[in-house]
This record gives structure tokens, sequence and C-alpha cells, in this order.
């Protein structure tokens, strides 16, 4: 099979894989036995007929399900996410706002996470039952268990409160201007203007809370890492290229590509995960992301702003498991060898 | 250059360059607070939370107010005075003539009569404040007349509510704002003053990022004193854990919305002061009237056996703050103080309940919402009511929900025991009407209905909703607080306390019921 057939077929499930989605999240929102007009409206305005009726007007709730999903929908195809009730704005509006931030922050964890438990996963490995080993997997196992909220609590105190060696909470000091936007990552803009004050401003602040979700996706990438590479080693083929002569820096070059097919698939999994925002890192570290937006549109039965929020997590899932199946075309020849 | 010297002078740099940004800071008086921002619009029209409030306190003003520190009385704002006709149905103010909105045009009564009309049309969250506003007119005289469509005592108490800041008409018809009946729909000015403010106050608003930061700056033409701090940037920080560090660090220069375990921690810091004081909130069980609902909890001898059995000062160690004797919240004009609360008497609780039949107890599930507000954990409550009653021979089992769904069970009056907390939208001891039999509480929730009780108490309720005498009003309500305590399905045992904290040498902070801060009054020594 050659890489646009792979590349194709692939394709070929998002379209129904999103529809899909839309039907579920729609349902499952709508599933809640709850009223968003008790959610946002206020105690008293819901004794007044008028104001509970301009309100489910407003929002479309006074219709039957399936028209409003069909008018969704409609709405979807055409670009426009409707409006949040909580901001009052345009959700393609709010998500251009929030997903920046989160994006930003979870590329410089996962790049964290990727670069620990990758190596920490390697000497684990070549060094099976060692004390490093040991140490290692003891440090992969925390990363894994221990709960990210309290983590990044306790670095906040000490860290920040305590020691004072990286900034607080936020994405930049609160009395900093904003640097101009161009990518809404702080770290790509600041350096576009050439701020360096700016950008060492922002790299004290993101540097703590992607640290955090950096070791709890190291934790688990380590794991996988290490059981791969330990599987790999004992392979047939190994003793074979050892057989053969080769030198042990390059059988270990061939078993950590073969190694590598599981590890990029959770390294996929976990971005797609932090991308999809971290409540709690987010509000702690008042991080101004996707996860704490999702979670208040949740919590006040913000249907357009839920579903907004639904689809692009989705779009995102989808996104990462492409990229990663396309890696594995790469990595894996027996999928090349497909068809064939 | 060697290393060591390179960073030497790398570092002198940066405490050079560092020094000249704090200097050029330093020309402005910038206020930081953190909160834990709750905003859905900052139309006055539409936003309807506690961050509305707080910033729509300084960038509009209204007719009448309250005092600084509570709701004790209304004093005049931008009405000098008025006169009120016999019936209570008619309010005239006078309007001050020396005020300007921030666009340079003069405040008329014109304005006054688009910004009710506005809120009315728009139909927006707080439009019910304005229900029984029949019209409003501009006399040529420059004055406002209020036509009312039944005598409201509560009605001067309503208009301090930031939903009637007098707006600017000009400026809000030309960014797509109207006052007409079809307001709901046509109105298109809410973006604009989202990102604006076109009030008389002491603030602009400069900037509101949703979820992020708003930032207000002074009003150059305000008309009256002058506030301190040149700008008030309240930044979004959700988790008290994280405000009170930020505070600790001095990034923050006050934070809202503490908790009390960490107030505690913080009262031997000498560069903060920890304010702690008893919230509007009043936490109470619901017992529905109802016996297919209420099962035993339905029986008004039970119900008063279960105002007996609780623990209300332990409620207090938990929380901090004040026992309210009734629902009406504690510190409001008319409302009963804390002397006048239950304590703990567990035998009169047991030959009440023996009285109704109950000698051994029963079986009960508790439904309350798994939710935590300002800082007071339910579940925590909920597991305190459980053994609280257990003493009693009650065994009480735990059904915590998801807040909007148990919302709505209690919204549609079919939870049998709940437990939950209540705000007052009118600081004024009508507010208390809710909870009596057909009020809004007491009659959709508990389903205790006017035909359920004498015609003396439904007499007494409707006269208490209509005396406009002050004297009067509060006998009226201390016997209708006398009801409550001794009948009815409520059983109210915590107004918990809120916390907040800021730099010692902040001067001016109150926490006020209505607006929770006026950043126009806090300083600095100069």
């Amino acid at each position: 099979m050659n890489f646009y057939t792979y590349f194709l077929r692939r394709l070929l499930f998002v379209v129904p894989l999103l529809f899909g989605i839309t039907i579920m999240a729609f349902l499952i929102a709508n599933a809640v036995p709850a009223d968003p007009v008790t959610a946002n409206l206020p105690q008293n305005a819901l004794n007044d007929e008028d104001l509970v009726q301009a309100f489910r007007e407003k929002w479309g709730l006074d219709k039957p399900l399936h028209e409003q999903y069909f008018a969704y929908i409609g709405n979807l195809l055409q670009g426009d996410m409707g409006r949040s009730i909580k901001t009052g704005r345009p959700v393609i509006e709010d998500i251009q706002q929030f997903l920046p931030a989160t994006m930003e922050l979870a590329t410089l964890s996962i790049f964290i996470g990727l670069v620990l438990g990758v190596g920490v996963g390697i000497i684990s490995a070549i060094y099976r039952n060692s004390l490093i080993d040991y140490v290692s997997r003891m440090f992969s196992l925390i990363g894994v268990s221990f709960p990210v909220f309290v983590l990044a609590l306790i670095g906040l105190a000490v860290l920040y409160g305590q020691l004072g060696i990286v900034a607080g909470p936020g994405r930049l000091g609160f009395r900093t201007a904003d640097p101009p936007h161009a990518t809404g990552f702080f770290l790509v803009d600041s350096l576009l203007a050439g701020d360096l004050d700016t950008f060492q401003e922002a790299f004290s602040h993101i540097i703590l809370p992607a640290f955090i979700l950096g070791a709890y996706v190291a934790g688990t990438i380590a794991r996988v890492t290490r059981s791969s590479l330990l599987e790999v080693l004992g392979m047939d083929y190994m003793r074979t290229a050892r057989a053969k002569g080769l030198g042990e820096r390059r059988v270990l070059w061939h078993g950590v590509r073969n190694a590598l097919i599981p590890v990029v698939t959770i390294i996929g999994l976990s971005y797609g995960n932090l991308l999809a925002g971290t409540v709690l890192t987010e509000s702690i570290f008042a991080w101004p992301g996707i996860g704490r937006y999702m979670f208040r549109a949740s919590t006040s039965q913000d249907f357009p702003a839920i579903m907004g929020v639904s689809m692009l997590i989705a779009l995102i899932y989808i996104i990462v498991n492409f990229v990663v199946d396309m890696l594995y075309f790469f990595l894996d020849p027996r999928i090349r060898g497909e068809g064939r | 250059m060697k290393l060591a010297s390179r960073l030497r002078l790398l570092i002198m740099i940066a405490v050079l360059a560092l020094s000249v940004a704090i200097v050029a800071a330093q020309d402005e008086a910038v206020l930081v607070i953190g909160h834990a921002e709750s905003t859905d619009s900052l139309d006055p029209a539409r936003g309807f939370t506690q961050t509305t409030g707080i910033i729509n306190r300084v960038a509009y003003d209204t007719l009448v107010t309250f005092p600084d520190e509570d709701a004790s009385e209304i004093l005049p704002w931008l009405a000098t005075d008025w006169t009120i006709s016999e019936d209570g149905t008619e309010y005239t103010f006078t309007l001050r003539d020396d005020v300007t909105f921030v666009s340079g045009n003069p405040l008329t009564a014109e304005d006054v009569v688009f910004s009710i009309q506005r809120l009315q049309s728009v139909q927006g969250n707080p439009a019910f404040l304005a229900d029984n506003i029949e019209s409003v007119a501009a006399n040529e005289d420059g004055t406002v007349t209020f036509t009312l469509a039944t005598a409201r005592p509560a009605f001067l108490a309503e208009l301090t509510n930031y939903a009637f800041s007098v707006t600017d008409s000009a400026t809000i018809m030309e960014n797509g704002g109207t006052d007409a009946d079809d307001a709901a729909e046509t109105d298109g000015a809410e973006m604009y003053l989202n990102g604006t403010s076109a009030g008389t106050g002491p603030y602009i608003l400069e900037s509101w990022e949703p979820q992020v930061e708003t930032v207000l700056v002074k009003n150059p033409n305000y008309w009256g004193e002058e506030p301190y701090y040149d700008r008030v940037i309240i930044t979004n920080i959700a988790e008290a854990a994280t405000q009170k560090v930020a505070l600790e660090a001095g990034d923050i220069d006050l934070a809202l919305d503490l908790t009390r375990d960490q107030v505690a921690t913080l009262e031997g810091n000498e560069n903060l002061t920890v304010y702690s004081g008893p919230s509007v909130y009043t936490h109470f069980l619901l017992m529905n009237q109802d016996e297919e609902y209420g099962g035993p909890v339905s029986d008004p001898t039970v119900q008063l056996a279960i105002r007996y059995a609780l623990d209300y000062d332990g409620y207090k160690v938990l929380w901090g703050g004040v026992t309210p004797p009734t629902n009406l919240t504690v510190g409001l004009v008319a409302a009963y103080g804390e002397d006048k609360a239950f304590t703990r008497d567990l035998d009169r609780a047991r030959e009440l309940l023996a009285e109704a039949g109950y000698a051994d107890g029963f079986d009960i599930t508790l439904s309350y919402p798994d939710f935590t507000w300002q800082g007071v954990n339910m579940n925590t409550n909920a597991q305190k009511i459980q053994s609280d009653l257990a003493e009693v021979g009650i065994n009480v089992s735990l059904n915590p929900g998801e807040l909007q769904v148990s919302l709505e069970e209690y919204r549609t009056g079919i939870q049998g025991f709940g437990y939950w907390f209540w705000g007052p939208d009118i600081l004024d001891p009508i507010d208390v009407i809710s909870f009596l039999p057909g009020g809004k509480v007491g009659a959709e929730r508990a389903n205790w209905l006017s035909e359920n009780v004498s015609d003396d108490v439904n007499a007494l309720i409707a006269e208490a909703s209509s005396e406009v005498d002050q004297e009067a009003r509060i006998e009226l309500f201390a016997q209708l607080q006398d009801y409550l305590q001794e009948s009815g399905p409520f059983a109210p045992f915590i107004n918990p306390a809120v916390q907040a904290a800021y730099r010692s040498d902040l001067q001016g902070f109150v926490y006020h019921p209505q607006w929770t801060l006026d950043v126009a009054v806090l300083s600095l020594p100069e």
C-alpha cells in the first residue's frame, strides 16, 4: 500500500466520525436532567414566565430537540458555532481566545514529558533491575499515580510562594500587558515582537505547570517505553543482530525504533489529553485555557459552548490519532506491506 | 571576558531595567484584585452576578444607594431627593444637575427613563427587579416619576441594585441599543457595553476579557470624590488556594474569595489583613409539606423537632458566621438577630418526635447538590446533619447530586428532604416572603400553600408585603419570623462567614452585602 492510499483511507474515516460525535455530544448534553434556565437565570427571575420564555426563545430552547440539532448542524456547516450563554460571545471567538493558552502549555508539557519519559524508559530497560532501573521506575510510578493537582498546589506553594524561583498564576504577571497577538503563544509572540522581558516572564509563568503536566505524562511514557523496549530486546531478530556481529549501539537503535510504536500511540493520546484541557491544573494556575472554559460551560449548561468545545476536543483527538497513524506508516514496515 | 563577569554584567543590566520598569509603573496607582469571576454580562440590563456587581458599582451610578458598610438605610445618590405619593405607588425623583456621562453628555431625566425601559424590554436576567414598575416618565421640571403597579415598600431598596444603573441613552443608541418594546430581539448594545461603560461612575470599564481579567480606569470627569487608584485590575483566579499564594507573594493586593482554613494560616502575617464576616447566604433544610414527597418530615411537629435537633454551634465552628433565626438574612433591616436563634435541645426534639408518633425515629433521604459555595462544602454539612439527626433517632441517608440536576428537583418541588442555600436578590425584609406559605420557595419548592394555613397568616403576609411605614414593617416582620420559627418546612442553620485578605496598608476595605466591594473607596496612605 502506498502512503497516499493509506492517507486517504484514514481520512475517509474522519467525516462519519465527526458527524457521529455531533450527535453523541448533543444527546449527552441534553440528557442531563437539568435546565439551562435554572442554571442561568437568577432565582427570582424564574418566577417571571415572560423572562423564562424570552430566555428559551433567545437560545432556541423552546424548539423540539431534533429541530435544535438540525439548526445547530446547519449553522455548524456554515462555520457558525453559535454564541456562548455565559460569555455572550461567539463560541468560535471564545475558542480562539482560550485554545492558544492550552496549546502552548500542552506543547511544552508534551515536549518535557517526551524527553524525560523516553530517556528514563530507555535507561531503565538497558539497565534492567539495576539501581537506576528501580529509581526511574519509582519516578515514573510517582508521575503516574500522584494526583496532578496536589503536585500543582505543592509546586505553586513551594517554588513560587516560598522560594520565588518561578512566577505564579496566569500566563504573565497581572500588571504586564500581553505581547502583540500573532500566534497566541506568548512565548512565540514575545520573541516575534523582540520583547525579551515578556518572553522571560512568560517562560517563568509556564515552566512550572508545564513541568508538572510533563512529569505526569513522562511517567506513563517511561513505563511504556521500558516494557516495550524490554520486549523488543528479547526478540529473536535482536539475537540475530548481535550474532551477526553488530555493535551494541546499532543493535539498540534497531530495538528502539521498533519499541517506539506503542510509545507514539501513548504520546499521541497524552497530547490529546493535554490539549483537551486539564481543568484542575488550569484552575490552580489561573491558566486561561480551554479546560477551564469547558468546566465553566458544563456547570452552567451553556449548550453552545459545550457543543463547541466537544467538537473541538473530538477534532483534536482525530487529528492527533491521524498523525499517529501516519507515523505508524513510517515506523512499522508491516503497514507498508499490507495489501501487497 | 570571563563567564562570571559576563554574568555579573548581565545581572546589573537586568536590575537596571527592572528598576526603570518599576519607576515607570509607579507613576500610576494600580490595584490588583484576585477574584473568582462570575460575570455573565457587563450590560446593566443583562448582567446579574457578583462580579457584575463589583464592576458596575463603580462604572455606573444609581438614583439611590445604601451606606458604604450595610443596607440599613436608603441614601440619595444621582437623585438628591424624592417624594412618595400617599398610596405608595408614585415615586418622583429630583436629579443632581452636575453630572455628566463618560461621553461628556449631561445626565437628564430622559436617560433615567431610557435605562429603566431598556432594563424592562431587554428581558435579561435582572429584569424581574423592574416587574412592578408600570411606567417611568420624565417631567418638564427635569424630575422623573416612577408609577408602580402596586405599592411596594421594597422599591427603593431594589433601586439600589446596579441593574437600575443610569446609562447614557445617546451613546447606547448610537451603539445599537434601544428601549423599544421589542428590545429583547433588537437591542444590540451588549457587545459595546461589555467592552466599555456608558455611565457616570468613578471608573470606566477599559476592557473585559471573559474569564481572564477586567480592567477599570479612573473617570476623569467624575462628579463625586476622586478615587485613589488610577487603574483597577480584577483578575480571574478561581482557585482559593491560588489566590492565597498570589496574595502572599505580593502579585495581588486583595484576595476576595478565601476559605476559612486559609485565613487561619494568614493570621500571623503582619503584611496582610484578614477580613471575615457573615455572608448573606443562608444554608437551610427544606422539608416538603406534601406527604407524598416529604413523608415523615411533612409533619409540622417533626419539622420543629428537626429545628431543635441541629447542632447550631457546630456549624459555626466549621464555617464561622452566624446562626440565622429564620430565613431572613441576619443583618438586614427587620431581621432577627442571632440572640433569637434556636439552640440545640435534644430532649425537646425527642419529645416532639414522640408526640408525632416517631419515638423510635425514622429513615429519610437528604438530597443536596454536591457543591462548594464560597468555600462552604455542602457535603461536609450534609454529613454533619446526618450525625446531628442520628442523635434523635432519625436515620438520614445522603443523596448528593450534580448541582444543576439537584437544582431542577428542588425547583420543581419534588425534593422531600433537601439541603440548600439562599442569597437574597433584594436586601429588604420582603425577601423572606419567599419562604412563607404561597411564596416562591415556600409554595413551589416545599408545597407550603396559602390554603394550608389560616386566613390570619395570609392576611399578615399581605400586610407585611405592602406596609410602607418603617416601624410598622419591623413589627410585622417580627410576627412573621415568630411564625416561621414555630411552624414551617424550613430549618435555617448557618450564615457562613466570607473571607477575604489584603495587604495591610490598604485602606477602606468593606465587604458589602449588595455590591461585595466598592473599589472606589480603597486607597493607600500617601
